[in-house]
């Protein structure tokens, strides 16, 4: 499988975000890289002025069910996660109208029947409070059985998604 | 169907790297109900290396102990045997399940971190279950997977194969492996157990690990297994490519009354554990 070149003549330094973690850069020669994708969701966001870029890989809805771990790693849950994500590109000089977003992940089982819904909990949870704030996705790539890693670059804002499948700009 | 000699497949788990010699012993004596407390400390003590290193994570920020801990006795005293047994074995299959398995879609790192993650789940599993046998939930929450090694070969070169297997017939990755090749990654693993003389219940655990309704009666370990297991590959804790094309056995979530929100519960304490861990010994 070819890898699509984001930008064949500079090579990126990678800024690979964990699993309940995040990451921002305004770093023109970084890329921002999250594997394995399941039930998680990764939230990235993008200034095209202010060139700032940042990377939330969050696994689980709501910090209620676990208010020390939140506290501990915001980055885990949606509803702690977001907001640290968007106050730390804020604090690179990104603006809120600016913001390009897009998502992906929300993965489920075969034939879920709601027990093991993470995957779908995830994406309501996001879309909430999206939707509370006033903060509209530009590109989504959710749902399915499959696995997928997000790359984004920070001086373009692109965004690769990879599955086994291939891989498509967002 | 691809025809795979069984032989092919024995003469490739040979090949494998082989578990140190103390690891062996320990999954032994941990899993025997007869030994006792100071056999178990023997086998760490009689092993120089695995002395040193673990009187190196002793005294490592993991444990945060405001003494220097100097010797095994005093390690146990201080950190509990089951834990140090739980690194040392960690440790111990990082050579094994480290490695890339590309055609499951595993980066390196991935299938031990997903290992260690299911054991780490099987732990607290038991807990909410009152399983007493954690020991033995660990031991087989590492190595479930085992087989994954052996036939990665074979899953990658006929990978698109499988997975139109799966979403024709609407069947879970595994039955897709049994009907490509004539074996599951699970039955492999059976397999590999049985080669390394690991005892019993082990072989069989990693066995049904997918399927625990295949069991003529149910079985709370591997019920446990299903689901840390499952549970792990859903929220993509060291996740490959087939991570999702697994199903949940519904049975097993009415007989252990497991819901949502334990299994949220779960996934958070075993990602916080899995990054310690992951630090403590720079597999990051």
């Amino acid at each position: 499988m070819a890898e699509i070149a984001l930008k064949p003549t500079t090579r990126l330094t990678n800024i690979v975000v964990d699993i309940a973690d995040l990451a921002v850069s305004k770093d023109p020669g970084a890329l921002l890289i999250t594997y394995s994708l399941g039930s998680c969701i990764g939230v990235s966001i993008w200034d095209p002025v202010a060139k700032v870029a940042g990377l939330l890989h969050y696994m689980l809805p709501e910090s209620s069910i676990s208010p020390d771990k939140a506290k501990a790693n915001p980055a885990m849950f949606c509803d702690t996660g977001v907001p640290k994500l968007f106050k730390a590109v804020y604090q690179l000089g990104a603006t809120k109208r600016r913001l390009v977003v897009k998502v992906a992940g929300g993965s489920q089982l075969l034939d879920d029947k709601g027990t093991f819904n993470i995957g779908k909990r995830n994406y309501l949870a996001l879309r909430k409070i999206f939707w509370k704030n006033g903060i509209m996705i530009d590109g989504e790539h959710i749902g399915g059985s499959i696995s997928r890693t997000v790359r984004m670059e920070v001086t373009t804002g692109t965004v690769i998604i990879k599955t086994r499948g291939g891989e498509v700009p967002l | 169907m691809i025809d795979i000699q069984l032989e092919q497949l024995i003469q490739r788990a040979e090949s494998l790297p082989k578990l140190p010699d103390t690891t062996v012993r320990l999954i032994r004596v941990i899993n025997d109900p007869a030994s006792t407390f100071q056999q178990i400390v023997d086998v760490i003590r009689f092993d120089q290396t695995v002395t040193t290193e673990l009187l190196r994570l002793c005294n490592s920020a993991y444990f945060g102990l405001s003494r220097p801990i100097v010797s095994i006795d005093d390690a146990v005293r201080y950190v509990g045997t089951a834990k140090l047994m739980q690194l040392v074995m960690a440790a111990h299959t990082h050579a094994l399940l480290g490695p890339e398995q590309a055609g499951y879609g595993l980066l390196p790192g991935a299938l031990w971190s997903h290992s260690v993650g299911v054991a780490l789940a099987c732990q607290v599993m038991a807990g909410y279950l009152k399983i007493q046998d954690k020991g033995l939930l660990f031991t087989v929450g590492l190595l479930h997977d085992i087989g994954k090694i052996v036939l990665n070969e074979n899953v990658g070169a006929e990978y698109a194969g499988i997975v139109r297997i799966v979403n024709d017939e609407k069947i879970p990755f595994h039955e897709a492996e049994r009907r490509m090749f004539g074996i599951t990654h699970a039955e492999v693993g059976e397999l590999v157990a049985n080669r390394w003389k690991l005892p019993h219940p082990i072989p069989c655990c990693i066995r049904y690990h997918h399927e625990p309704a295949a069991l003529p009666t149910p079985d709370p370990i591997i019920d446990a297994l299903h689901l840390a297991d499952t549970a792990c590959l859903l929220l993509g804790i060291g996740g490959g490519d087939d991570s999702h094309m697994y199903r949940i056995d519904e049975d097993v979530l009415e007989r252990t009354g497991i819901k949502t929100g334990e299994i949220e519960n779960i996934g958070a304490t075993v990602v916080t554990e899995l990054k310690s861990v992951q630090k403590l010994f720079g597999f990051e």
